[in-house]
């Protein structure tokens, strides 16, 4: 126990730390895909300039990029849950709030968060699509939804795949946020371990190669579904 | 036949159509001409509503569409009936020249993939690009775009095809293949052709009726040895003497 770093106790950690993987993983992917459904309906509401939603919609923009990404997260585990016992009681429904898991919370405030970055981001992507497209679809009789989604849709993926990629693998690492509300994933077992062990360095070594070693993996993913979504481009020098 | 009354549109301040009437018989080829800014590509779009004019009508054969009152569902209905070339060829970039043709053919028209797919090859023939059918759009020039976008708009079999410009982008070198493949089909399909251009060649030797425009009007309009043989207007003879000199094509 002298030497700064006891390469046995790394190995152990490692082998330990490798079992909440999936929690941080998990978290990242469901927050990920439930961003760009919520993502893209709040594109839609902002492109057909729907009335009331699209102000809302603007609304959420806003607040969900202003807040860092705890207080979104302390709101929602804080204060949902008596939003939630209030209107239980005024409805005299039964809502069991104590039996859903932070898991949950966690998920929901993620989801707030990089959902607003995925409206910008689609907008941008749809913006870089140029606007002939769109008459080209309505000139031979396609409805707006058949344009969006085989002409415009398909080209502005391309350009969202990066700009995707980016915020996936931020947010792998804001999902360490979600162990203030007790979720125990990577980054909290980690500190668990830490408190145990007494020992900062190793531990702090190991779980920082586990994050790179995920944010390599999705960065390569994520090159591969471009790739093959731009497959329309090959030859091109875009 | 199309009919324009008293088409009416303004961008801001900037009034570019000021009460346009005027009609094109179903099966001609009638071109606009006219110098930049005259207001005859926001005419052409008037048509099939990618410009939505201010007031007036316009009616294609028992389609008649009050332009103020205008409802989803017609504006859909004319789109169907219509099809467009652009300046821009506007090719979706995503689809190869078959599957660009094929689009509106299984989309809109609702015939099977099979089928589209075989209609598609006969037009993709007919605009002379038989073999470049698994070509993306970048992967062709710019007379190869066009001919393609005007195979996309033929295979819809629309009562008018509405050409904005159709060789303004192109190199002088690729002008001709366009015109010629336009020129064969006015000769062909039996459709109703609206060609905004500056090809005062074309106009003379393919249209049955040209439309001279300036200043959101019209200004003069006759069969082509009228307009552009004996023009009455001095506008038109004025843009005539400087136009034909440099820009004739021989097609």
């Amino acid at each position: 126990m002298n030497s700064i770093i006891d390469p046995y106790f790394l190995m152990e950690i490692f082998l330990k730390l490798l079992g909440y993987i999936p929690m941080t993983l998990g978290l990242a992917i469901t927050s990920m895909v439930l961003a760009s459904i919520l993502g893209l309906f709040m594109l839609i509401i902002r492109m057909k300039k729907i009335p009331v939603l699209s102000k809302l919609a603007e609304l959420y923009v806003l607040f969900g990029r202003a807040l860092p990404t705890m207080i979104i997260l302390y709101i929602v585990f804080f204060a949902l849950p008596i939003a939630l016992m209030i209107f239980a009681e005024k409805t005299g429904q039964k809502i069991e709030i104590n039996q859903v898991p932070a898991v949950v919370f966690a998920v929901i405030g993620l989801t707030i968060h990089t959902g607003a970055y995925l409206t910008e981001v689609f907008r941008a992507a749809v913006q870089s699509v140029d606007k002939g497209q769109m008459e080209a679809a309505y000139s031979i009789g396609m409805t707006w939804w058949q344009g969006f989604y085989r002409i415009i849709f398909r080209q502005a993926s391309v350009f969202a795949m990066p700009l995707m990629a980016n915020q996936f693998l931020n947010l792998i690492k804001s999902t360490s946020i979600a162990f203030m509300i007790t979720v125990m994933e990577l980054f909290g077992a980690a500190n668990v371990i830490c408190a145990d062990n007494n020992r900062y360095l190793e531990v702090y070594i190991v779980v920082a190669f586990i994050y790179w070693g995920m944010s390599v993996l999705f960065e390569k993913l994520f090159l591969v579904a471009e790739h093959k979504l731009a497959v329309f481009k090959k030859g091109s020098n875009l | 036949m199309i009919t324009f009354k008293n088409i009416h549109k303004s961008f801001g301040d900037n009034e570019v159509l000021k009460g346009i009437n005027a009609s094109v018989p179903t099966g001609s080829v009638t071109v606009i001409l006219g110098p930049s800014g005259s207001g005859k590509t926001t005419l052409l779009r008037s048509i099939n509503f990618l410009e939505k004019a201010d007031r007036g009508e316009i009616i294609l054969d028992d389609l008649h569409i009050d332009v103020e009152k205008v409802t989803k569902q017609e504006i859909h209905e004319i789109r169907q009936r219509t099809a467009m070339v652009f300046q821009s060829y506007n090719l979706f970039k995503n689809k190869t020249a078959l599957e660009n043709i094929m689009e509106g053919l299984i989309v809109v028209k609702k015939i099977s993939k099979a089928e589209a797919k075989e209609k598609a090859i006969i037009f993709l023939e007919k605009v002379g690009l038989g073999s470049k059918g698994d070509f993306y759009a970048h992967q062709l020039s710019g007379g190869q775009q066009q001919r393609v976008g005007i195979a996309r708009a033929l295979a819809l079999n629309p009562d008018v095809i509405l050409f904005d410009e159709p060789t303004s982008a192109l190199d002088p070198e690729l002008v001709g293949e366009v015109l010629e493949v336009m020129k064969k089909i006015a000769q062909e399909v039996n459709c109703t052709m609206i060609v905004v251009t500056h090809e005062i060649g074309f106009a003379r030797e393919v249209a049955d009726h040209v439309i001279f425009m300036d200043g959101g009007v019209i200004v003069e309009e006759g069969t082509p040895e009228q307009v552009l043989g004996a023009p009455k207007n001095e506008r038109t003879k004025q843009f005539l003497a400087r136009y034909v000199s440099f820009t004739e094509y021989n097609i």
